[in-house]
């Protein structure tokens, strides 16, 4: 390879290697994004467990006299 | 409040990337199979081929950043900051790039790396490091002020630009070569199609890259929305 074709490689080899670590970079960021929104869904599933293990709440006793009265 | 989301800013990035894909893959077909080789440089002057392309979309990406700097200050809103800071990321990224491209070819061609007395390279370097300190000045500051103050700066830093792309047209001294000039461009037709097909090319990585960016910022965004609201209710 001459050595003027060395230079040229040399250019177009630093914007292919630019592009690839845009890449790697996109793709940290992407799994990061991922991983919070896996924590995200952990946290509203967590949520919506405790909602449903909650005690069901019994009638106040004036809401009941109140009934037997009508 | 509807429970579907926007689809069509990823349709927009699914066409602009396959488009560009094809165009990036055209253009270095075209330029390394097809474009004669220059009389003078040889294989080097391919070179020119994105170095030249990509000075110019680094341009464009500080203008776009300008453009949605002087929206933000007019509406506030802040998706004009994040095309601003977008672009001026992107913009200083290919400005790299082209330094970079450009020492090599100068290394080829006149056997040195860097010319501080060539304006047009000097300039460009003034560009660079202008919009570089664009991220000092954005870290500095927080919230609405934050927004304020890098929109302000994308702004006055644009004015550097026409300053690097006049400075070889009004300059003396210099051994950087003026392609375009007023009255058209320096080299044959044969050539200068493939010129336009890498410039189209990298115009549309730009828009590419932005439109990624965007998404991700948007990503991001949602999901500190719903962390914050989340954090909040337990």
């Amino acid at each position: 390879m001459s050595t003027g074709a060395q230079y040229v490689v040399a250019a177009y080899g630093v914007v292919l290697f630019a592009l690839l670590v845009y890449v790697v970079a996109v793709g940290m960021r992407t799994a990061r994004l991922a991983r919070e929104a896996e924590l995200l869904a952990r946290l509203v599933e967590r949520a919506a467990g405790e909602d449903e293990e909650a005690p069901v709440r019994t009638p106040e006793p004036a809401d009941a006299s109140s009934a037997s009265r009508t | 409040m509807s429970s579907t989301t926007d689809a069509r800013p990823a349709r927009r990035l699914a066409v602009t990337g396959a488009l560009t894909a094809a165009l990036t893959a055209l253009a270095v077909y075209g330029v390394f199979f097809v474009a004669p080789e220059d009389a003078d440089q040889g294989i080097i002057q391919k070179i020119f081929y994105f170095h030249v392309a990509i000075a110019i979309a680094s341009l464009v990406a500080f203008g776009v950043a300008c453009i949605a700097g002087i929206a933000y200050l007019r509406t506030r809103q802040v998706r004009f900051d994040e095309v601003s800071s977008a672009s001026v990321a992107i913009g200083l990224g290919m400005s790299v790039l082209v330094v970079i491209t450009g020492s090599i070819w100068a290394k080829a061609s006149w056997g040195t790396w860097w010319v501080w007395t060539d304006p047009r390279l000097v300039t460009f370097l003034i560009v660079l490091l202008l919009y570089a300190a664009y991220f000092v000045l954005r870290s500095s500051a927080e919230g609405e002020r934050r927004y304020r103050y890098a929109a302000i700066y994308s702004v006055a830093a644009f004015a550097s630009v026409p300053l690097s792309f006049y400075s070889v047209r009004v300059a003396r001294s210099f051994v950087h070569p003026v392609v375009f000039t007023q009255s058209g461009a320096n080299m044959p037709n044969s050539m200068l199609i493939w010129f336009v097909v890498s410039q189209v090319a990298v115009l549309g990585i730009f828009l590419t890259v932005l439109q990624l960016e965007l998404l991700q910022r948007r990503a991001d965004s949602a999901l500190r929305r719903v962390k914050a609201r989340l954090e909040a209710a337990a």
